[in-house]
C-alpha cells in the first residue's frame, strides 16, 4: 500500500515539474523535451514486448511508421479532419496491423520471431518507398497540425508550448496506462508466461491469446507515439518506418535498461540529449551511438536503470528485485 | 523463347548469389543457433575490400576472390572469440543485439571510409567475355556466379555429411557438452564455423560486386532476400537454402518480366504463404 502512494507522489511530482518546463526552458530545449516524451512512449511500448514478454522484435518501427503515415495521409486527403478523428483512424490502422502481423508471426519464437519482424518491417518500408502517390516516397509528406477541438472550445496547437502540453498530457497518460497495464492480471500473466510458459498452459491460460493481445497493445501504443511524431515534426518521411527507427527504439530501451519500467524513459532522455550533443560535434554520431550500444551489450547488459538501482541498493541497502528481471515480487513467489 | 532463356539465366545467376549469402547465414544459425544480423554487413565488407583490391591496388579480380574471404575469416574469428563468446552466457537476445549493433557499426564505418555513394567494380579478361548458349550471347560472369554457388554448395554438403570434420561439427551441435567431454574442442569448432560463415559472406560480397553496385545500402538489400530464402527453405537447412534460392532467384527474375510493378511483392507473398501453410519452411524441422 505504501509503495503505491510512493509511486503516486513520484508521478504527480514529475508531471508538475514537466508542466513548469515551458516557463523554464528555451524553445530549442522545449522542442527536445517534446521529442523525448514521444520517444519515451515509443520505447515504453517496445519494452512491453522485450522486457515483459521477452519477445525481441526487430520490427517495432512498423507500427510507429504506419501510424505516422496514416496520420499524415488522413490529414492530407480528408479536409477538415479533426485531430481526434485523425488519431482514431491511425490507431485503428495500427491495431489492425497488429492483429495481422501478430497472427502471422507470433507462432515463432526467439530468433525466428526477430527475423520475421525485421522482414515485415522491411516490406512495409519498401511499400512506403515505392508507393509514391500516397506516401510521397523519398520526399515525404508535410502537414499542418489541426486545431485541438474540445467540444466547448478550440485551441490552436500550432505553437510549440500548446503542443507540448498536449503531448505531455496525452502521452504522459498513455505511459501511465502502460504502467497500469503491467500491474493488471493481464500484464502479470504475460510476465509469468515469460518465466514458465508450460506451467501457465497447465494452469489453463491461453498463452497465445495473451501474447497476441500484448503484441497488439504494444503496437497500438507505438502507433500513438508515431502519430505525435508526425504532429511534432509536421512532416513524415520514409525514415519513420525504416529499420533505423527500430534501431533507435532498441538503443533507447537498451541504454535505459529493459528490466525496469522506467528504464526506457530514462533511455529516451539519455538518447535524445546524447544524439543532439554528439551531432553538434561530429557528423559521425551514428557510429558513436553504435559503439555505445555494442559496449553496453558487452559490459552493461542491464542498462543504466540497472546500474542506478544497483547503486541505490548499495547505498541505501534497500532490497532489490532478486534476479534483476522485471517482476513484482509477491506474484512470483506465490 | 530467347527472352525466356535470358530471364531464366538471370534468375540462375541471382539464385547463385542468394545461395552464397544465405548458405553462411543458415550454416551459422543451424550450427550455433545464432542469427547473425552482421552477416550481410560482412558481405558488404567483402565487396568493398574487393573494390580496394581490384580498382585501387592490383586490378586483378582473382586476387580479391582469394584475399577477401581470408580477411573476413579473420574478422569472423575475432568477432566470435572476443565479442560473441562474451555475451553467449547472457542468452540469445544479447547475441542478436550484438550482431545487430555490429552490423550498424560496420555500415557506418563503410560510409565513412568509402563514402556514401555507389562504386563500380569491373572484371577484366576471361570473365568479362561472353559465351553463346543456344545461339544466345550471354555474359560469362553470370554463369560463373552460378558455377561458384554449385561448387560451394557441393563442397559444403560433402564436408558436413561425408567427412570426419562434418561428424565433429554435427556432434558439437547435437550435444556440445558431450562432445566437449569426449575431447572435441567445442569452442574452437564454433569459432571455426562462425569464421567460415564470415568468409563465405566475404566471398559472396566479392562475387556480388561486379553484378550489383557496391553501396552502403547493399547489405540491407540482400539481407532481406537472404532472410526470405531462409524462411522459405527452413531455418538452418542447407538443402532448403538451395531450393529456396532457386525459387526466389527465378521468381525475382520472371517477376520483372511478367509483372514489372509487383516483382518485389511476389517474393513476399511467397514468404507469407509459406508462413501460413508450413511455418517451419519447406525443409525445416518443427521448432
Amino acid at each position: 500500500m505504501k509503495k503505491t502512494s510512493h509511486s503516486l507522489i513520484t508521478i504527480v511530482a514529475i508531471f508538475a515539474a514537466a508542466a513548469l518546463m515551458p516557463f523554464v526552458l528555451r524553445q530549442y530545449h522545449l522542442n527536445m523535451l517534446t521529442e523525448i516524451i514521444i520517444f519515451a512512449l515509443y520505447a515504453v511500448s517496445y519494452n512491453l514486448l522485450l522486457g515483459y514478454a521477452g519477445l525481441l522484435s526487430f520490427g517495432h518501427a512498423s507500427f510507429f511508421g504506419l501510424a505516422a503515415f496514416a496520420t499524415a495521409v488522413a490529414i492530407t486527403h480528408i479536409p477538415g479532419l479533426s485531430i481526434w478523428s485523425a488519431i482514431l483512424i491511425s490507431m485503428a490502422v495500427t491495431t489492425l496491423a497488429g492483429f495481422v502481423l501478430g497472427g502471422l508471426l507470433l507462432r515463432h519464437k526467439g530468433a525466428y520471431f526477430a527475423l520475421l519482424t525485421l522482414a515485415f518491417n522491411s516490406i512495409l518500408y519498401a511499400i512506403a518507398t515505392k508507393w509514391h502517390s500516397v506516401t510521397g516516397g523519398d520526399d515525404g509528406l508535410s502537414i499542418a497540425r489541426p486545431d485541438l477541438t474540445l467540444g466547448f472550445t478550440t485551441i490552436s496547437i500550432a505553437g510549440l508550448t500548446n503542443f507540448y502540453y498536449l503531448t505531455l498530457i496525452v502521452l504522459g497518460a498513455a505511459i501511465i496506462f502502460c504502467w497500469y497495464f503491467t500491474k493488471t492480471s493481464m500484464g502479470q500473466t504475460v510476465l509469468l508466461m515469460r518465466e514458465n510458459e508450460e506451467r501457465m498452459k497447465f494452469l489453463g491460460y491461453n498463452t497465445n491469446i495473451s501474447r497476441l493481445i500484448l503484441f497488439v497493445f504494444a503496437g497500438a501504443v507505438a502507433g500513438l507515439a508515431g502519430i505525435f511524431y508526425t504532429f511534432h515534426f509536421q512532416f513524415v518521411s520514409i525514415s519513420a518506418i525504416s529499420i533505423d527507427m527500430t534501431t533507435t527504439v532498441l538503443l533507447i530501451a537498451f541504454v535505459g535498461g529493459t528490466k525496469k519500467f522506467w528504464g526506457p524513459i530514462l533511455g529516451a532522455f539519455v538518447y535524445i540529449i546524447l544524439q543532439n550533443f554528439l551531432s553538434d560535434i561530429t557528423d559521425r554520431w551514428p557510429l558513436l551511438m553504435g559503439l555505445i550500444f555494442v559496449l553496453m551489450v558487452l559490459f552493461v547488459p542491464g542498462g543504466l536503470s540497472d546500474v542506478i538501482s544497483n547503486l541505490r541498493q548499495k547505498i541505501f541497502g534497500r532490497k532489490n528485485n532478486k534476479n534483476g528481471k522485471l517482476t513484482t515480487a509477491e506474484e512470483l513467489k506465490s | 523463347m530467347n527472352e525466356f532463356l535470358v530471364f531464366f539465366l538471370h534468375g540462375l545467376a541471382y539464385a547463385g548469389l542468394l545461395f552464397l549469402v544465405s548458405a553462411g547465414l543458415t550454416l551459422v544459425f543451424g550450427m550455433m543457433n545464432v542469427l547473425n544480423f552482421a552477416h550481410a554487413a560482412m558481405y558488404m565488407l567483402g565487396a568493398y575490400f574487393s573494390y580496394t583490391i581490384v580498382m585501387q591496388m592490383t586490378g586483378q579480380f582473382w586476387m580479391a576472390l582469394m584475399i577477401c574471404p581470408v580477411i573476413l575469416f579473420v574478422i569472423g574469428a575475432l568477432v566470435e572469440k572476443f565479442l560473441l563468446r562474451r555475451v553467449h552466457r547472457y542468452g540469445h537476445v544479447q547475441e542478436l543485439l550484438l550482431t545487430f549493433g555490429l552490423a550498424y557499426i560496420i555500415t557506418e564505418l563503410v560510409k565513412w571510409y568509402w563514402g556514401n555513394y555507389p562504386l563500380a567494380i569491373n572484371v577484366s579478361g576471361f570473365l568479362n567475355g561472353t559465351v553463346s548458349i543456344f545461339g544466345l550471347i550471354y555474359p560469362i560472369y553470370r554463369i560463373f556466379i552460378f558455377i561458384c554457388a554449385v561448387l560451394v554448395g557441393a563442397v559444403m554438403s560433402l564436408i558436413i555429411y561425408k567427412t570426419r570434420l562434418g561428424i565433429i561439427l554435427r556432434a558439437a551441435v547435437n550435444d556440445s557438452e558431450m562432445a566437449n567431454t569426449l575431447g572435441t574442442n567445442v569452442p574452437l569448432v564454433f569459432m571455426g564455423v562462425f569464421a567460415f560463415g564470415a568468409a563465405l559472406s566475404g566471398f559472396a560480397g566479392v562475387i556480388a560486386g561486379p553484378l550489383l553496385s557496391t553501396f552502403p545500402g547493399m547489405a540491407q538489400e540482400i539481407l532481406l532476400d537472404a532472410f526470405v530464402v531462409i524462411v522459405v527453405g527452413g531455418f538452418g537447412s542447407l538443402g532448403g537454402a538451395i531450393l529456396a534460392s532457386l525459387i526466389i532467384g527465378e521468381l525475382q527474375s520472371f517477376g520483372v518480366l511478367l509483372f514489372p510493378k509487383l516483382s518485389m511483392a511476389l517474393v513476399y507473398l511467397l514468404m507469407a504463404a509459406v508462413l501460413i501453410i508450413k511455418p517451419s519452411g519447406l525443409f525445416g524441422e518443427e521448432s
